[in-house]
């Protein structure tokens, strides 16, 4: 939480919104917490790529522009907070399906801007280190897999136990100064390969 | 038709309870304003008329009070608080009733309301002066003491982050309630001299503040080699601690008694003409004068009472105050105000040592002050 209060004024923010009191209101409010704050409208094309936090309308409509440019927005997601002027159903299933982080009401207060600001970046950070994690622990059952799978093939030539071929794939990513991954890849392949000759 | 009748303001300032000491300068601050103001021909020919109650110093009683100015007495604009928990109280209705609030004291910042006036300094106006000063005269290692409620808790947060960066030490962190008697600060008062900071970082308030001190000289700490630093012992407390006790402490606040100024004379001779003595005049009690001042101002130029106009007009008007010319930050209702050190010489008086050369501009949602903001650099003030 500290890092995200630390680093607040770093963040560049866009606000997607009418010019109208809660338009301003808002702007204000940014610019008086002190963050470089730019302001759109209509929904352009696309956003500049320094933008790291944007206010966004949400309402009933369809709002297929915003999805468009939404999706052409750099590669690192958006921290997105939802402008909304009605909390009915409708609207509310708009701000998950946009992958809002967090929301402020209308009229637009001063108070509760930065509290919403604080909460989407740091439930936005919580996503992307979730997300990283995710990819990580994916990678590594994947090669745990593998290397089980090649134990199995390796124990069922052989007639050895799992530790034996543990070691026998260990001995040879050590000698061929590569991963157990790799070797366990190269023995499933083989495998593959020499029960299909087997077949024909 | 005409209304030739009198422009009614709220005060809101306890003269009993554990905070009354400190109020009692704002409410004497804010009337003496009153007075000058119609002396001078009222606004627009019409005086002031203040409605005054007493919330005595009991946080909810603030908020039904501001109620009760707006709704019973037709009320649009109020002058009050000292704590930042009354504030909060205050807050809601003035919003709601869209009523203007003028808050001439100190507070922790992060806030900003269309229908509240921030006369008073903020982290970024006295802690990080203080800050510097602390470490570059005394030394690295801070102790910090405070009254437990959230002002304390944010200017320390402030306060131990300008430390840290200094390259300095936070040695231990208190925070007592607010009646705590003088007893009670002995236990602390001994962990302080146990630990020998170079100085101590003080942000207890009110009746406490008085014991505090006190407790620290009869267990023998003297300001004069390890001084109490505050942002909120004033004139008044001094008062009340005593010469000895307070010798040697330090201080930063927009303003002194002891500045050497015309417009500063000329609030110090109105004063004394009004209330006998300068004894109680405290740097808080020097901003609720100045704004009610800027109100007049405002209030010559809308001629009417109505939130909206009167901010429209406040924001970016000036007014020659007793610290020297402050004005209203059109971007956060805050005011740029002066930063001064003082420190207590022995006969009990503020002695300023050190001074920012122009006033500060208020960044009331600044989370980690730059100590090396040349901005906040003070040199030092020679005395005549």
């Amino acid at each position: 939480m500290t890092d995200v209060l630390d680093s607040l004024r770093d963040l560049n923010v866009a606000v997607l919104h009418r010019r109208d009191a809660t338009g301003d209101e808002l702007l204000q409010q940014v610019h008086r917490i002190g963050c470089p704050v730019e302001s759109h409208w209509p929904v352009p094309e696309s956003l500049p790529d320094k933008v790291d936090l944007l206010f966004t309308e949400v309402n009933e409509e369809s709002q297929t522009d915003l999805h468009r440019m939404l999706e052409r927005a750099r590669r690192v997601p958006l921290t997105l907070v939802a402008i909304i002027g009605y909390e009915n159903p409708s609207v509310l299933s708009a701000v998950q399906k946009i992958g809002a982080h967090a929301i402020v009401t209308k009229p637009v207060r001063a108070a509760g801007v930065l509290s919403a600001m604080v909460m989407a970046r740091h439930y936005w950070a919580d996503r992307c280190r979730f997300n990283r994690d995710l990819e990580k622990m994916r990678t590594r059952l994947d090669s745990l897999q593998k290397v089980n799978d090649a134990k199995f093939i390796l124990m069922r030539h052989h007639g050895i136990d799992d530790k034996e071929a543990y070691s026998i794939i260990r001995k040879q990513a050590m000698s061929k100064r590569t991963t157990t991954i790799e070797i366990a890849q190269s023995i499933i392949n083989a495998d593959g390969i020499l029960r299909n000759f087997r077949s024909d | 038709m005409i209304n030739k009748g009198p422009w009614r303001v709220g005060v809101l300032f306890s003269t009993s309870g554990v905070t009354s000491i400190i109020e009692k300068s704002q409410l004497k601050g804010a009337m003496l304003a009153i007075d000058e103001i119609n002396a001078a021909g009222g606004v627009r020919g019409r005086p002031i008329e203040p409605v005054c109650y007493n919330p005595n110093s009991v946080v909810a009683r603030y908020g039904e009070l501001a109620e009760q100015l707006i709704r019973e007495d037709r009320i649009d604009v109020i002058f009050g608080c000292y704590m930042s928990s009354s504030r909060k109280e205050v807050l809601p209705i003035v919003e709601r009733r869209n009523a203007l609030f003028f808050y001439p004291t100190l507070y922790e910042g992060f806030e900003y309301s269309p229908n509240v006036m921030y006369g008073g300094a903020i982290p970024n106006q006295n802690s990080v002066p203080l800050g510097n000063h602390l470490m570059e005269t005394y030394g690295r290692r801070i102790y910090f003491v405070g009254s437990d409620y959230v002002y304390p808790r944010e200017s320390n947060r402030v306060m131990r982050h300008v430390i840290r960066q200094g390259g300095g030490e936070v040695l231990g962190e208190e925070y007592l309630p607010l009646r705590t008697t003088t007893a009670t600060f002995k236990d602390v008062v001994a962990r302080i001299m146990e630990a020998k900071p170079d100085a101590i970082f003080s942000t207890v308030v009110g009746q406490g503040c008085i014991n505090f001190y006190r407790a620290y000289y009869e267990a023998g700490g003297r300001g004069m080699e390890r001084p109490i630093a505050s942002l909120t012992t004033n004139e008044a407390e001094i008062e009340q601690i005593g010469p000895e006790a307070s010798a040697g402490h330090i201080t930063a606040a927009p303003y002194f008694r002891n500045l050497e100024s015309a417009a500063n004379r000329r609030f110090l001779a109105s004063y004394t003409e009004k209330y006998g003595s300068t004894a109680d005049v405290t740097s808080c009690g020097e901003a609720a004068y100045s704004q009610m001042h800027l109100f007049a101002i405002a209030l010559e130029e809308t001629g009417e009472m109505d939130a909206d106009a009167l901010r429209a007009s406040l924001q970016g008007t000036s007014f020659d105050a007793p610290q020297g010319t402050i004005s209203v930050d059109p971007e956060n209702n805050h005011t740029y105000l002066h930063a001064l050190i003082a420190r207590v010489d022995e006969k009990g008086e503020f002695v300023i040592a050190h001074k920012v050369r122009q006033s500060i501009k208020p960044d009331p949602y600044l989370v980690y002050p730059a100590l090396n903001d040349w901005k906040f650099r003070t040199q030092k003030v020679v005395s005549s």
